[in-house]
């Protein structure tokens, strides 16, 4: 067999120090080769694709000897959800390599940067893409460490203290992690995820309930829900745009797909149908509820351009929590087809990631053009900056949840599922109606960030003459506009490979 | 046959070579490559010796074919069996392991030490040769197989490393190195009353035989006591909380080469000292219950250790402060007393030693430029790349952060902890590694966020970059792929688990 996923591990792994003496030479050269590993990744994740499509289990498994004591495989795998997952984070890797091309281009040490790049695409890419907890664990702090260099190396401001509060807050969510992940090999003797599914079923709910929370406090750090969401504001609106668009993309989504994949899909079904397992789930729709209105209100009335953007990102975060919720409760027999709700989850982190990374971008790019940062000094700008202005446009218009724009589609897959679950369980209704609710301000903070820096009146404080942004920052915006629309006019292809996936 | 010329080969091979280091330096002097001349004798002196270990190693294991258990082969000075009060050796599993170890390590810091304290000065050939006289001991004491031949050899090397704190006779060296002795030499009197009670027990200090008779035991009272006594000295040295104060003390004051030296080896024999004697050979299974008091101990010396590492302003220090608090982490593994815990007591040997010597070596080339405090690390990534990568990873390595090796140390210990039933142990255990990481992120923050009073790179010798470079990759090879390591330490385990 050909060993597509070890490669997806290996050629960044390799790539590293050719990244970094590419850079030294010429760092748009490093760049466009960080793009193509990650375009090269994303063709042998493709390749995965036809045997989830049509094998009878759904899923492409790799086995390779890793720490046998620890009855620890090297197991890459991929189903339908990690196999999406995977395929958008390296878009939008090739995506913030191409627009570093001009966005740093005055910064110091790039090689540097796009080494740290191409160290952090494995933990980005790696996570998706494993059954084994303890090569899960290895990827979700490589994804943090090169980050808390990249933001604080070339982010704004006082980027060390953010990079530093990124750091602390997520290593103590992914301590808490590991607290589980041990438990897990503890109490039923494997690190394999669906081994360890299809134990702790025979296991006392009483060891499992504590498992269960300590994973999914740990990953909701990561997933920047309220009211651990402390670090993503700093962080999002620190970091340098490219690696925004990643942060905001691809590292908070990886919280809300652990959730999904380790806390509700593994260790849940043993606690399913208890009062606790129904508490669990209402749990977490309070906290997906308080959320997206802690995030959507915020925004309404932030004034910096990333930190608009980056409050969003805990509100659209609130609705994947809401959505993961919705997780089936009752006593899991057999297999476990995949319900809208989860199927409109999953597909709303992919086009979030590309939205949210499209709107990161094109701030990014405002930013750059006009060094400002407050919304209420800008003004006008669709006239001197008209590609950009089509981008945000078809961004933010994404994010606040409109026809044909991707976020739609998945917005109204979760609410198609949230009334599914209604039926059986009342205490939905309220927390679907304030759902409901908190499109209607992500619209409206969508539109106040459009108007402010597009419409009406140029303002004095802009001296600077404003040009359009320059080529490469173009193409990685073209790149996921096209996405945007795409995915939301036809999301079948995503929508068919999330469906394969069953739960048990 | 492992005969007795097989197991105090390495041993003699390094006193005979240390003993030769002084007049070979004083030739060397003479002659104009002296920088290539003392490279390669120093090879001579690690080829040799790691062959004698090679030999010694492959002779063991030939014994025990694939897949039967490792042997415990007692070999004595006199040719009676377990005669009652001979010097004896015993050679298991992990003594093995641990030789290989220690001559490994022992290579790379003292290839440092070589270009840190600058050859061509006069007193430094006795430097290099205590080191190699240390290592001789270290080793002598993992092969012994009585508990007097075990007292005398570690001593030796424990009382032994005070000349290479002192080596700077400075004031303050000397006071610590003063502090230092004095509590050895409590602890080694301790330790002799202890045995000396162990041995009116028994009627002898042969490891087997004591262990037997201890298992026979009606009246128990004497040998808690002496338990205590033994516990005691032996805590002493292994600087468990409450008895730590001198060990920061003892590694700021001592140069950077010989903390690299006492941490990654002294600090590590010291652990096997521990773990043998009062795990395998004192408190056979049923005799005593003292679980529940070393995991107290434990904890103490994680929450003690991070929290002083959390206020000190020295760097140096601090890496001394984070020592304590590895005690505590290997504590929790000896506590479990599972196999997983041994596993992971004898992989934290490893990669503590080389986490801990990587980054005194590192501080040592910082403090080369008189830089010290967390102030004086201001903007020195931008000054010192290098050493400066080779310090976070250190850093990162000792927080847990995969794929360092230092994840796999904690994840080994604390899995152990949670199997015996000692979840609140690991639950502070990863606490305080939280902290830890906070703490030395603070260092990192330091590192590359502020900017440094005075610009410009400072050259960073290459010589010493090498030896620092080669524990950089061990700590990420080791970490990503720690089977290399599992594969000597598992029949290691085995063996131990099923001691008759």
């Amino acid at each position: 067999m050909f060993p597509s996923l070890l490669l997806v591990f290996v050629l960044p792994a390799l790539g590293v120090p050719f990244v970094y003496f590419t850079g030294k030479k010429s760092p748009r050269a490093a760049a466009i080769l960080v793009a193509l590993i990650a375009l090269v990744n994303m063709i042998l994740l493709f390749t995965t694709v036809p045997t989830i499509l049509n094998s009878s289990t759904h899923e492409y498994i790799e086995r390779y000897e890793w720490i046998p004591i620890l009855q620890s495989e090297f197991t890459l795998f991929a189903d339908g959800i990690s196999a999406s997952l995977a395929i958008i984070t390296t878009v939008l890797i090739i995506v913030a390599a191409l627009f570093s091309v001009d966005y740093m281009k005055e910064k110091k040490n790039l090689a540097v940067y796009y080494s740290l790049l191409t160290l952090l695409s494995i933990g980005l890419v790696g996570v998706f893409i494993t059954s084994n907890l303890l090569l899960f664990y290895f990827c979700w702090e490589l994804m943090l460490v090169p980050a808390y260099f990249i933001i604080g190396g070339w982010g704004y401001r006082d980027p060390y203290r953010a990079a530093f509060k990124f750091f602390i807050f997520t290593h103590a969510g992914a301590v808490f992690v590991l607290l589980g992940i041990g438990a897990i090999y503890m109490v039923t003797g494997t690190t394999d995820m669906f081994q360890a599914q299809a134990t702790l079923l025979t296991i006392s709910p009483d060891i499992v309930r504590w498992i269960l929370l300590s994973l999914t406090a740990g990953f909701a750090v990561k997933m920047a829900v309220v009211p651990v969401h402390m670090w993503l504001p700093d962080a999002h609106s620190e970091a340098p745009s490219p690696m925004s668009a990643l942060l905001s993309g691809v590292i908070i989504s990886a919280g809300a797909y652990a959730i999904l994949r380790l806390s509700l899909g593994t260790v849940f079904p043993a606690v399913a149908g208890t009062t606790f397992g129904i508490d669990f789930l209402h749990g977490l729709t309070i906290f997906g509820v308080i959320s997206a209105f802690f995030g959507s209100l915020i925004a309404l009335v932030e004034t910096d351009i990333k930190r608009i953007i980056a409050y969003s990102s805990i509100a659209h975060m609130g609705y994947v929590m809401f959505g993961l919720s919705l997780f089936p409760s009752s006593p899991i027999v057999g297999t476990l087809t995949i319900t809208a709700a989860i199927t409109g989850t999953v597909l709303h982190l992919v086009n979030h990631a590309v939205s949210k990374g499209l709107l990161f971008l094109s701030a990014g790019a405002i930013m750059h053009q006009t060094d400002v940062r407050d919304i209420r000094e800008m003004g006008g700008l669709a006239g001197e900056m008209p590609f950009t202005a089509v981008a945000s446009t078809t961004a933010a218009l994404s994010i606040g949840g409109t026809p044909p724009f991707a976020c739609f589609i998945s917005e109204v897959l979760i609410f198609v599922g949230a009334f599914e679950v209604i039926t059986t369980d009342n205490f939905l209704l309220l927390p679907t109606a304030l759902m409901l609710v908190a499109t209607v301000i992500s619209l409206a903070y969508s539109l106040r960030y459009l108007s402010h820096i597009f419409f009406g009146q140029a303002k004095s404080e802009v001296k600077k003459k404003i040009v359009d942004a320059p080529n490469y920052m173009k193409a990685a915006m073209a790149i996921l506009v096209i996405l945007v629309i795409v995915l939301g006019i036809w999301p079948t292809f995503f929508v068919h490979l999330i469906q394969t996936v069953q739960f048990i | 046959m492992v005969g007795i010329v097989d197991v105090v080969l390495p041993i003699i091979s390094l006193v005979i070579f240390a003993l030769l280091t002084l007049p070979v330096f004083k030739a060397i002097r003479k002659t104009q490559h002296r920088t290539a001349l003392t490279l390669i004798w120093f090879s001579a002196v690690f080829l040799v010796s790691g062959a004698a270990v090679a030999n010694l190693a492959s002779q063991y294991y030939s014994l025990a074919p694939e897949g039967t258990a490792l042997p415990f082969l007692n070999i004595t000075l006199t040719g009676t069996p377990l005669a009652d009060f001979s010097s004896s050796f015993m050679i298991d599993g992990i003594s093995i392991y641990m030789a290989i170890m220690f001559i490994a390590v022992s290579a790379v810091v003292l290839f440092y030490s070589v270009f840190y304290m600058d050859p061509s000065k006069r007193p430094s050939e006795r430097y290099f040769a205590i080191m190699i006289i240390l290592t001789a001991a270290l080793i002598g004491a993992v092969f012994s197989g009585d508990l007097l031949t075990l007292f005398i050899f570690w001593e030796a090397a424990a009382a032994g490393s005070s000349f290479l704190m002192i080596y700077k006779k400075d004031p303050v060296s000397l006071n610590s190195t003063l502090k230092y002795l004095v509590m050895i030499i409590i602890a080694s009197a301790f330790i002799v009353f202890g045995l000396s009670i162990v041995y009116g027990l028994t009627g002898s200090l042969n490891f087997w035989v004591v262990r037997q008779a201890l298992t026979a035991l009606t009246d128990k009272t004497l040998l808690v006591i002496a338990f205590i006594l033994i516990a005691t000295g032996y805590a002493i040295e292994a600087a468990i909380v409450p008895f730590h104060f001198w060990l920061p003390d003892a590694y700021t004051a001592a140069p950077s080469s010989s903390a690299a030296f006492l941490s990654a080896l002294i600090d590590q024999g010291s652990y096997y000292v521990l773990i043998r004697v009062l795990l395998f050979i004192l408190t056979p299974p049923g005799v005593l219950n003292w679980t529940f008091m070393l995991a107290v101990m434990a904890a103490l010396t994680m929450i003690v250790g991070n929290l002083f590492a959390l206020i000190q302003s020295n760097v140096k220090r601090l890496i001394a402060n984070i020592c304590v608090a590895d005690v505590g982490y290997n504590l929790v593994g000896i506590t479990s007393v599972t196999a997983l815990g041994l596993t992971g007591n004898l992989y934290f040997f490893l990669m503590g030693g080389i986490t801990t010597a990587l980054s005194f070596m590192a501080i040592g080339v910082i403090n080369h430029h008189g830089f010290r405090t967390f102030e004086d690390f201001s903007g020195l990534g931008k000054k010192m790349p290098f050493v400066s990568l080779a310090l976070v990873i250190a850093g990162l390595s000792f927080a847990g952060v995969p794929p360092f090796g230092g994840f796999m140390a904690k994840y080994l210990v604390f899995t152990a902890a949670i199997q015996a039933n000692l979840s609140w142990l690991a639950v502070i255990g990863v606490l305080t590694s939280v902290l830890q990481a906070a703490y030395l992120f603070r260092l990192v923050n330091y590192m590359y966020a502020r900017n440094p009073k005075d610009e410009g790179r400072i050259k960073e010798p290459k010589r010493l970059l090498i030896p620092i470079f080669i524990l950089v990759a061990a700590i990420i090879i080791l970490g990503v792929y720690p089977q290399i390591v599992f594969n000597l330490i598992t029949p290691v385990v085995n063996q131990l688990q099923f001691i008759p």
